[in-house]
């Protein structure tokens, strides 16, 4: 069982473009570590390294101890998984199994015995046969990953494997590959731009942004304790209210709010679901639009300058646009330089 | 035809419904007839040359049939030589230039070098030039050469005619491979030739066989540079027939020649149309 | 990918690999003989015919070759007579093509794939084969003449070996690409913005000139280009199916060259050609670099 260790890795394009700045990451044996950030912000780039389809300006990285930095992608231990799954069209099922199989130069029972077993794991056994272009967009991404576990590689990595299937089938398919992943204790990387299929499936999260890691943790840590206002913001739904303190008090338009830190600017970071509503006479806020979901309500606000907050609420009946409501929140955290310096 | 059947089939199945009566489409009827009047008939009446022996004006149908002209055809020295040297030709020119032209397609689609893209279009000034005046242009460099009337002369005229073709045709071939389906054999552990072997090639392979194809039968048929490099020492198939239709010899030669040669090129040239699509081939000539 | 913004068709594994010359060893070959056998005959023919000795041997610009052809009325005959056939060509074609290829690109089921492949079938057909046919078919005594003498009809006066031989068979020889030019064009024009059209109430025929008409010009230019540029030095079929006097350009060239023994002249009609088509050779190239781009 395997250990990837990254150190202090760059990548600078042409351009010049950094793409991954002094990134540095342990995946532990067995763990699944989700890259999470929006589009360029340097995951897939960090992913196609580990795999050796880009080579790093800089930076170490090792499986078990072995320097990998330097190997072309057919010498590393590394089994990938494309987003557009890359089967080999001109080959049916069996063959694009067996294909990696007969360059490690196996004996022909062996390869047989071999996709069969990993062709049973992924849920397709008897589909040998098939040529790839006659399976469904589940069924083809099932035989990309049996592709590169097949190979039994020290390291998975899953380049947004769901992102071309249907919402549906993107949740029943990353239980699948959480439970295949649990069972073989296979140490992982994956790549993904959505928050749920990281909350759902990772071990821990690594959000990224610009290259850089915005903070590392389990996924309900990330959810519930955000370090930075960027992780607070990506993840989840979250009011982010800028504005200035001044003598241990928060302000902005109308709204006040108490917070021991020093003197300055900060950004108050609130979830909607800890954001209680007051009828007010003279609330710091007016209501502007009441969405009723049925279980729950989504209250919009606006602050009277342009700022929009959202708010849960149990009862949307009580709501009514136009309103004026003042603003109990529940728990809340304050970020001040790019870090968190309070929360209640 | 087939939009009749399906209303019949409803109007049996489901007798109250109201018979839909489907215009008739004279516009295509009239271009049908018109055009297998044009394109076919002339076509059959060759076929039907072939396989006569006696034909005598003003007779609708042939006076006799039958395969005597095959074998006086067949057993001419002068057809089976230009035969031989035809295929010899077409063979030789197809090699080399699947030799000098894929391995740039490959370049020309995956590497990036200084001024790929000038060189890249620079295949189109052939086909810039009326290609007869290109011939002259040609003919008066290889004249000071001594390349007029030998075999490698009309090589040469005839490699250059197929560069576009087997340059620019594959490389949307290699073009329209994945990357990905490279990196992930990468990723099992081919090394990059056996990538480009195992890969690339095979999922490029139908298009560039069909590329390969239409420049052997191009070749095979080229006539104006065999005519004007080639002549009086090589004498390929199509300047063999010019020579049988000028000088008005026994009718049927000509026909039997058309037959022979043209079914099997005709069949090799639909499958490689098949492969190519009617799309991109007009793309290729700028549609 | 979604991730990684820069330079989306990044070469596998380093972009370094890439800078390397490999790719210019790879594509030496083949632009070394498009510049030996395509540009050089080119420049060598130009200079050859400017360039050269005057009766006194001494070497300088020198345009006697070019005032000889446009003062020889049988040169300007021949030149005349392939301009005539180029234009009726080019005529042709379009009358013929461009109802096909509407009609094809507006209909679809078994009648229109059965005339698509007739209108592309000559693509398929050696112009050497369609010389013979063509013989056999309006020559004296041909096909036509049997069938109109069958049903009482007086014989046709057959065009074969007038300047109507070569427009024939260069007509029917050009139609498949042609017709494959305009239907990629007409490909282009959406089926709503016709839709549109019709609802405001335009009928057939202000939809051809307003909609459709605008929209294929380019290609239109591009068929004929490539028609002009194929027909106007054409060689085989007018050698075979036109009038010995005049000749099209393409067999007098190919008889000033190797019967007259006369390279100089040759050349000379050569680069006359060049000159009449280089604006359709311009325009060819441009759209067919146009549409690569893309």
């Amino acid at each position: 069982m395997s250990v990837l260790k990254i150190t202090d890795v760059s990548k600078i394009f042409a351009g010049p473009t950094v793409a991954v700045d002094n990134f540095s990451l342990e995946v532990g044996d067995g763990e699944l570590v989700c890259l999470l950030g929006p589009s360029g912000s340097g995951k897939s780039t960090l992913l196609r390294m580990v795999g050796g389809f880009e080579r790093p300006t800089s930076g170490l990285m090792t499986i078990d101890g072995d320097d990998i930095t330097q190997l072309p992608p057919e010498r590393r231990p590394t089994g990938m998984v494309f987003q557009s799954h890359a089967l080999w069209t001109h080959m049916n099922v069996f063959k694009n199994l067996a294909f990696g199989l007969k360059l490690r130069g196996l004996p022909k029972e062996q390869i047989t015995e071999k996709v069969e077993a990993v062709l049973e794991l992924v849920g397709l056994a008897g589909y040998g046969t098939r040529g790839v272009n006659q399976l469904s967009g589940g069924q083809q991404q099932r035989v990309a990953l049996a592709r590169s576990l097949v190979l039994e590689p020290k390291i998975l990595l899953l380049d947004e494997p769901f992102a071309s299937l249907d919402q549906h089938l993107r949740e029943r398919l990353r239980e699948e590959v959480r439970d295949i992943q649990q069972r073989l204790k296979i140490t992982t990387l994956f790549v993904t731009h959505g928050q749920d299929e990281a909350l759902a499936m990772a071990d821990r999260i690594v959000v990224m942004r610009d290259g850089r890691t915005e903070q590392i943790d389990r996924p309900d840590v990330v959810y519930r304790e955000p370090q930075t206002p960027f992780v607070a913001g990506f993840i989840g739904t979250m009011n982010l209210i800028e504005g200035e303190v001044s003598k241990g008090r928060f302000a902005r338009a109308d709204f006040r709010i108490d917070i021991p830190i020093p003197d300055g600017p900060a950004t108050l970071a609130i979830r909607p679901e800890a954001l209680d509503l007051e009828a007010a006479e003279a609330g710091v806020a007016q209501v502007h639009r009441v969405t009723d979901y049925g279980t729950h309500g989504l209250v919009d606000l606006d602050l009277g300058d342009g700022t929009r907050l959202k708010a849960m609420v149990a009862h949307p009946d009580l709501f009514s646009e136009g309103q004026k409501v003042n603003l109990k929140p529940q728990a809340m955290a304050a970020y001040r330089d790019n870090a968190r310096v309070y929360r209640s | 035809m087939k939009q009749l059947a399906p209303a019949l089939v409803m109007a049996s199945g489901r007798r109250k419904s109201i018979p839909v009566r489907i215009p008739t489409d004279w516009t295509g009827i009239i271009f049908a007839v018109v055009l297998s009047a044009a394109v076919i008939l002339p076509l059959l009446v060759v076929g039907v040359w072939a396989f006569t022996e006696v034909w005598r004006y003003p007779n609708v149908i042939p006076q006799q049939f039958g395969l005597r002209f095959w074998n006086q055809t067949l057993t001419r020295a002068d057809v089976w030589s230009a035969l031989t040297l035809s295929l010899q030709l077409s063979t030789v020119v197809t090699l080399l230039s699947a030799a000098i032209c894929l391995p740039a397609a490959y370049a020309f689609a995956r590497l990036s070098f200084p001024g790929r893209n000038v060189l890249f279009f620079s295949f189109l000034a052939g086909h810039a030039f009326p290609k007869f005046g290109l011939l002259i242009a040609i003919a008066a460099i290889f004249l000071q050469l001594n390349l007029i009337g030998t075999f490698w002369g009309v090589v040469l005229i005839q490699l250059v005619g197929t560069l576009l073709f087997m340059i620019w045709i594959p490389v949307a071939a290699f073009q329209s491979v994945d990357r990905r389906m490279e990196e992930a054999a990468r990723d099992v552990g081919a090394g990059p030739f056996r990538v480009f072997w195992s890969i690339t090639l095979p999922q490029a392979g139908p298009t560039i066989a069909a590329a390969v194809l239409l420049s052997f039968v191009g070749t095979f048929y080229e006539t104006e540079g065999a005519w004007l490099i080639g002549a009086p020492g090589i004498r390929t198939m199509p300047v063999l027939m010019i020579s049988f239709i000028n000088n008005q010899m026994v009718i049927q030669y000509g026909a039997v020649l058309s037959v022979m040669l043209w079914v099997p090129s005709f069949i090799a040239l639909m499958f490689a149309r098949r492969v190519i699509g009617g799309g991109a081939f007009a793309r290729g000539f700028g549609g | 990918m979604t991730d990684a913004a820069p330079a989306a068709p990044r070469p596998l594994i380093d972009s370094n690999d890439s800078r390397r010359p490999t790719g210019l060893l790879l594509v030496a070959i083949p632009v070394f003989l498009v510049g030996w056998l395509v540009i050089w005959p080119i420049i060598n023919a130009i200079v050859r015919t400017l360039w050269r000795p005057d009766e006194s041997g001494a070497i300088g610009f020198n345009l006697d070759s070019y005032v000889f052809f446009f003062s020889d009325q049988y040169s300007i005959n021949n030149l005349t007579i392939t301009l005539w056939t180029t234009l009726m060509c080019a005529i042709l074609l379009l009358v013929i093509c461009l109802p096909i290829s509407l009609y094809l690109r507006f209909s679809a089921g078994r009648l229109p794939a059965y005339v698509q492949a007739m209108a592309i079938f000559p693509m398929f057909v050696p112009s050497i084969i369609l010389a013979y046919a063509f013989i056999r078919v309006l020559g004296p005594n041909g096909m036509v003449d049997i069938l109109l003498n069958s049903v009482g009809l007086p014989k046709i006066r057959t065009p074969y070996l007038t300047p109507w031989g070569p427009v024939i068979g260069l007509v029917w020889d050009n139609i498949p690409l042609t017709v494959l030019i305009l239907l990629s064009g007409l490909g282009n024009v959406a089926n709503q913005a016709i839709e549109a059209a019709r609802d405001v109430g335009a009928n057939r025929l202000q939809v051809f000139w307003h909609i459709i008409l605008p929209r294929i010009s380019n290609s239109v230019l591009v068929a004929i280009s490539f028609a002009v540029l194929g027909i106007f030095s054409s060689f085989t079929l007018p050698y075979l199916l036109g009038p010995a006097s005049p000749e099209m350009m393409g067999p007098f060239m190919n008889r000033t060259f190797r019967e007259v023994n006369d390279p100089l002249n040759a050349i000379t009609q050569a680069v006359i050609t060049f000159c009449f088509c280089i604006a359709f050779g311009l325009f060819y190239v441009r759209s067919v670099a146009r549409n690569q781009g893309k």
